[in-house]
C-alpha cells in the first residue's frame, strides 16, 4: 500500500525528509516528539528506496548476478535506469506467482522457456509488441514461446544439458574421450569404478529431474497422452530410460545424493570424488573460476550420452517477458530488445557461459571455440516438452517416485505404474478443462 | 456503560480488533478457501473456480503423500517434544545446582542458538552433519562407530533434523524453567532432604509439582511448535531423501504456495488448525487433572 502510495503522490524520499524535519525542529526532543515520530520512523522505513524511473528485472541465478553489466549500455542509450534483482532457482517458482497475484510483478522478468505457457496462461506476461524480436532466433527455441496465437517471450539464453568430465582420470584407465552411447558409457563407468571404489563415475542429484529426463528424452519416450491429459510413463521408451537411470545408482556409479548434501560439487569434481558432472553452459563460469582448484586441461565437455548416440537434449534454457502489470510497456519492450541482442547476448556468453539463442550471434569467432562445437551441436537438436501448465510439478512428482525406485522402495514397474496414476491425478483439472472445450 | 468498563473497552478493542483482523478473519477465509477448487487455473480465469464442499478433503486423504506428511509430523512431535523438554529441563536442573558458577554466562551461551537464524544456523549444521567430513561423523569414526548418511538416509533424516532443532529451542524453555525453579520452595526441598528423600524422590514429589504448570505450558507450546516444523527441512533437506522429511507444513507449502492450488493447501491448514487444538484441549485436561491450572 505504501509502495502505491508513494507511487502516485511521489513523497519525496522518507529518510532525507525527516531529517530536514528534525534540523529544524527548535526545541529537544522531548519523549513525547520521540514516540510521535516512532510509527514515522518506521513508515520511513518500509517505503521502498527504488528510483521510481528505474525498470525493475528479476532473473534467477547467475543471470541476474550478471544481469547488471548488461545495463549500462542501455541507460546511456535510453537514460532510463534499471534495477536487477536476482532469484535463487529452488525459490523462483512461488516467488514469481506470488508477485503476480500481489501485483508486484517486475517490467521485465527471465523464464525458463517451459514456463512460458503457464504464465502466458493465468495473464503474467504480455504478448510480444513487436513479432520482429523473435525473427532471428532459431527455430527449436521460438516455439516454446507460444500460446495461443501469440508469443509471449525472447529467447534469451540456450542452455542444454552436457556433460562435463574429468580428461586426466578417463585418460588413465585408457579413454580418450568420454563414451556417447548407453552400454559403451556404461562399461567405461564400471571401468573407472573398479579402479576408484570409494569414488563415484557421476554426479546426479537424486531430487533433480533433468538427467531423468535427458535419458527419456533421448530415448523417445512421449511423457503424456491424450492431448496431454494423461500421463505416458509405463511405455518401452520412459522404462527403459528408468531403468538405466536406476543401474547407475545401483552399480555404484552415481551417489545416492541430494542437492542439498554435497555442499561444493566443484570443489568435489576437482578432488575426482565423481568423474562426469551434467550440467549447462553456466558451469563453464564456476570451472573459469575455479581454474586454480581444476585447471582448465583436466576437464572437457561433450554432449549426453544416448542409447544410441547423443540425441535430443533439455535443457534450461531461458527467455526474457515484459509482465502484463508493467506501468511503462515499450521501455519494458525496448530494455528486452538490449538484453537479447546478440551483442549482448555474446556478452552475456563470455560471461557465464549461457549461449546465444539468436542465428545471428553465432556467427561470431567468440563461439567458434572447439569447447563450444559441442554445444553448438547439441543446440541443433532440442529436446521439446509437453507446453502444458502442470509439467513442472510433473518433472517434480515422477523424480519423486523415480528417487523411491532408486532406493528400491518401489520396482521399476511399480513405479512407472505410480506415475501415471499420479500425474493423471495432476491433471485432473485440465482434462475437465480440454474435454469442456475451455483450453487448447 | 461505566466509566471503568468503558476505559477497559477502550483498552482491550485495539488487541480484539487485530485479533480478529489477524487471526479469526484469515482462519475464516481459509476454511472458505478450503471447499473451493482454487488452483492456477482460477488465478488465470476466476471463472474455473468452483464450489467443490468436502472434495479437497476427500483428495487429502486419498492422497499417500499427505498421510507420509502426517506420519513425519506425528514422529517429529513424539521424538521431538520429549527430546527438546528433557533437554531443556536437565540444563536448567544443572544450572540451578549451587556448585554451578558464572551462571549468567552459561544462560546466554545456552540460549544463543534460540536468537540465532534458521537459515545460516541449517547452513552450519549442514556441514556438523556431512557424511564425509561432517564433525557429527567424524565423532562417531573416532569411537569406532561406524559413519551415518545423517540428511541422505531416509531413516536418518528425521532423527538429524531433531538433533538440530533440539539444539536451536531448548534454550526458551531452559529459561523458563530457570525461572519456575527459582520458585520452587526452599524449606519444602529442606524439609524432604531431612525426611531423607534422595534426589530422585526430591525431584519427583517436590520440584515436579511445583513446575508442574510451567511444564504444562512447555509442553503445549511445544507440541503446537513441533506440529508446524517447517523452515529446518526447507533448508536442510528440501523434503528429502524420498519425502521423509516432509512435514504437513511442508506439503501445505508445496500445495499452496509452490503449485498454488490453494484450495487443497487450506484444506491441510485447517486439519492442521484442528489437530493443534484438539491436542492442546487434551492436554489442558489432563493439566486440570493434576490442578496445574
Amino acid at each position: 500500500m505504501i509502495k502505491l502510495f508513494r507511487r502516485h503522490i511521489a513523497v519525496p524520499s522518507g529518510t532525507s525528509r525527516w531529517a530536514d524535519a528534525n534540523a529544524s525542529m527548535p526545541t529537544a526532543p522531548t519523549r513525547r516528539t520521540v514516540i510521535a515520530a516512532l510509527p514515522a520512523a518506521l513508515l520511513a522505513g518500509c517505503s521502498n528506496r527504488r528510483d521510481p524511473r528505474a525498470l525493475s528485472v528479476w532473473a534467477m541465478s547467475y543471470e541476474g548476478d550478471y544481469s547488471p553489466l548488461l545495463m549500462p549500455a542501455f541507460t546511456r542509450a535510453t537514460g532510463i535506469p534499471v534495477e536487477v534483482q536476482t532469484l535463487p532457482w529452488t525459490a523462483a517458482h512461488e516467488k514469481l506467482l506470488t508477485a503476480f497475484s500481489g501485483d508486484s510483478l517486475p517490467d521485465v522478468l527471465m523464464l525458463p522457456n517451459g514456463w512460458v505457457g503457464e504464465f502466458a496462461m493465468i495473464g503474467a506476461i504480455a504478448p510480444l509488441a513487436d513479432p520482429a524480436l523473435v525473427d532471428d532466433v532459431f527455430p527449436s527455441v521460438r516455439a516454446a514461446m507460444r500460446y495461443g496465437a501469440h508469443d509471449y517471450g525472447v529467447p534469451w539464453s540456450v542452455a542444454p544439458q552436457m556433460q562435463y568430465y574429468r580428461a586426466d582420470l578417463l585418460a588413465r584407465e585408457g579413454f580418450g574421450a568420454v563414451s556417447l552411447d548407453w552400454a559403451s558409457w556404461r562399461r567405461m563407468g564400471l571401468a573407472l569404478k573398479r579402479r576408484r571404489p570409494d569414488d563415484y563415475v557421476v554426479l546426479s542429484y537424486l531430487n533433480w529431474p533433468d538427467t531423468l529426463f535427458t535419458f527419456a528424452g533421448q530415448a523417445g519416450a512421449p511423457l503424456l497422452r491424450d492431448r496431454d491429459t494423461r500421463g505416458d510413463f509405463a511405455g518401452p521408451a520412459f522404462t527403459e530410460a528408468l531403468r538405466f537411470y536406476k543401474s547407475l545408482f545401483d552399480d555404484g556409479l552415481a551417489p545416492r545424493a541430494l542437492s542439498t548434501e554435497l555442499q561444493d560439487p566443484i570443489a568435489a569434481f576437482a578432488r575426482g570424488y565423481f568423474a562426469i558432472y551434467p550440467g549447462g553452459p553456466t558451469l563453464l563460469l564456476d570451472l573459469r573460476r575455479r581454474a586454480a582448484e581444476i585447471p582448465p586441461d583436466r576437464w572437457a565437455v561433450t554432449r549426453m550420452p544416448g542409447p544410441r548416440g547423443p540425441g535430443a537434449v533439455d535443457g534450461i534454457s531461458a527467455c526474457l517477458a515484459v509482465a502484463r502489470s508493467s506501468p511503462r510497456p515499450t521501455e519494458a519492450w525496448a530494455l528486452v530488445r538490449h538484453m537479447t541482442s546478440a551483442r549482448s547476448e555474446l556478452q552475456f556468453q563470455a560471461m557465464i557461459g549461457n549461449l546465444p539463442a539468436r542465428r545471428s550471434a553465432w556467427s561470431s569467432p567468440q563461439l567458434a571455440t572447439p569447447r563450444l562445437a559441442a554445444f553448438a551441436a547439441q543446440m541443433r537438436q532440442p529436446a521439446s516438452q509437453p507446453a502444458i501448465v502442470e509439467m513442472e510439478r510433473i518433472r517434480a512428482e515422477v523424480q519423486l517416485i523415480a528417487e523411491r525406485v532408486v532406493r528400491d522402495q518401489l520396482t521399476v514397474e511399480e513405479g512407472t505404474l505410480l506415475m501415471n496414476r499420479r500425474v493423471d491425478a495432476l491433471l485432473a483439472k485440465r482434462r475437465a478443462l480440454v474435454e469442456a472445450g475451455r483450453i487448447a | 456503560m461505566t466509566r471503568q468498563s468503558r476505559t477497559a473497552w477502550l483498552f482491550t478493542v485495539p488487541v480484539l480488533a487485530i485479533i480478529l483482523l489477524v487471526f479469526v478473519v484469515p482462519t475464516a477465509l481459509a476454511l472458505g478457501l478450503s471447499v473451493t477448487d482454487y488452483s492456477i487455473y482460477a488465478l488465470a480465469d476466476p471463472a474455473n473456480l468452483h464450489f467443490v464442499g468436502l472434495g479437497n478433503f476427500a483428495d487429502l486423504f486419498a492422497t499417500p503423500l499427505f498421510w507420509r506428511a502426517m506420519a513425519n509430523t506425528g514422529l517429529c512431535a513424539l521424538l521431538g517434544v520429549p527430546m527438546a523438554i528433557g533437554t531443556s529441563l536437565a540444563v536448567a536442573l544443572l544450572l540451578h545446582d549451587r556448585t554451578v558458577r558464572w551462571k549468567p554466562l552459561w544462560r546466554v551461551l545456552l540460549f544463543a542458538p534460540y536468537v540465532t537464524s534458521v537459515v545460516a544456523t541449517s547452513v552450519v549444521w549442514r556441514f556438523v552433519l556431512n557424511t564425509q567430513f561432517g564433525l557429527l561423523n567424524y565423532a562417531l569414526r573416532a569411537i569406532g562407530a561406524p559413519g551415518v548418511d545423517w540428511l541422505g538416509d531416509p531413516r536418518a533424516s528425521i532423527p538429524a533434523i531433531l538433533l538440530f532443532v533440539t539444539w536451536k529451542v531448548f534454550g526458551y524453555n531452559m529459561i523458563v524453567f530457570t525461572a519456575a525453579l527459582a520458585a520452587v520452595p526452599v524449606d519444602l526441598m529442606e524439609a524432604a532432604r531431612l525426611d531423607g528423600a534422595g534426589r530422585w524422590m526430591r525431584f519427583r514429589h517436590v520440584t515436579l509439582p511445583a513446575i508442574g504448570p510451567t511444564l504444562l505450558l512447555a509442553a503445549v507450546m511445544s507440541v503446537a511448535g513441533f506440529l508446524q516444523i517447517f523452515a529446518e527441512p526447507y533448508v536442510m533437506t528440501l523434503g528429502g531423501p524420498s519425502q521423509s522429511t516432509t512435514t504437513v507444513l511442508y506439503f501445505m507449502f508445496d500445495e499452496g504456495f509452490k503449485w498454488w492450488n490453494l484450495g487443497q493447501a487450506s484444506a491441510v491448514a485447517f486439519i492442521l488448525f484442528v489437530l493443534i487444538l484438539l491436542l492442546t484441549m487434551i492436554q489442558t485436561r489432563i493439566g486440570r487433572r493434576y490442578e496445574w491450572l
